[in-house]
């Protein structure tokens, strides 16, 4: 994993994966017997940033484990309600600090630093 | 995986819940129903949700597979006055509880708000995306 841009590129990656996920276990908040997914990479990409040889990130989708209800289905609609306001604030985020970056970048080039 | 995919899966989950509104409204609608002792009835109809995903990856959102119609036995009342009763003064009536279709539309419109609130992140997140150099 080198420099911040790429980084920032899995973290952006990664949340709009998370994103989905969140979509998707709304979507199916009804679907009889459904497990809601969760999808994490936060960790793998401080291991991959923290290796001095450099190391690679992943991305990780694993089943929910809270419990289902008695049709099988075990979506928290709060839960997933808040994640998704969460993920997109981390994608502004994000996509912000890229755009810090590129106007670093930019300026360091001879263009505008704004 | 499209361009923008977030936005079809809450797109998906908005047609599931709408569907399942539409079953609601046709079982209210039919609820009063009259038939004869000797025929069916309407029976209750629901969607039947499954979700459409790829093995080992994010879903992709839910489909309706079918709508299904429940138990045409309907119950049996007394209404003398009806054109369709029969020699007892029986008809058949469909076996619909207002109440639990009530509660199945506050959850289908619950629902629905929820997959349109996730369709408004996907939204918010795409169009910072398109900011990306400005």
């Amino acid at each position: 994993m080198d420099g911040i841009v790429s980084v920032l590129q899995f973290a952006t990656d990664g949340v709009s994966q998370q994103q989905q996920a969140t979509a998707n276990n709304l979507a199916n908040s009804e679907t009889p017997g459904y497990t809601a997914q969760d999808v994490s990479f936060e960790a793998s990409l401080q291991q991959a940033i923290d290796a001095s040889a450099g190391g690679t990130a992943t991305l990780t989708v694993s089943p929910d484990p809270s419990a289902p209800a008695s049709d099988g289905n075990n979506v928290q609609t709060s839960t997933q309600l808040v994640d998704g306001q969460e993920e997109t604030l981390h994608y502004q985020t994000d996509v912000e600090m890229l755009n810090a970056q590129f106007r670093l970048i930019s300026g360091a080039a001879g263009g505008s630093f704004s | 995986m499209s361009l923008f995919s977030n936005l079809s899966v809450s797109g998906s989950g908005i047609g599931a819940a709408q569907a399942w509104l539409d079953t609601i409204a046709g079982n209210i609608a039919n609820m009063n129903d009259v038939t004869p002792t000797s025929e069916a009835t309407y029976g209750e109809q629901a969607p039947v949700l499954v979700p459409s995903a790829t093995p080992g990856q994010i879903g992709d959102g839910v489909t309706v597979a079918a709508v299904v119609q429940g138990d045409t036995t309907g119950v049996i009342a007394s209404d003398p006055s009806s054109p369709l009763a029969d020699a007892q003064g029986d008809v058949r009536v469909p076996d619909i509880q207002l109440g639990a279709q009530m509660v199945d539309l506050i959850q289908a419109q619950t629902d629905y708000q929820a997959n349109t609130s996730a369709f408004a992140d996907a939204k918010t997140a795409y169009q910072s995306a398109l900011t990306l150099g400005k």
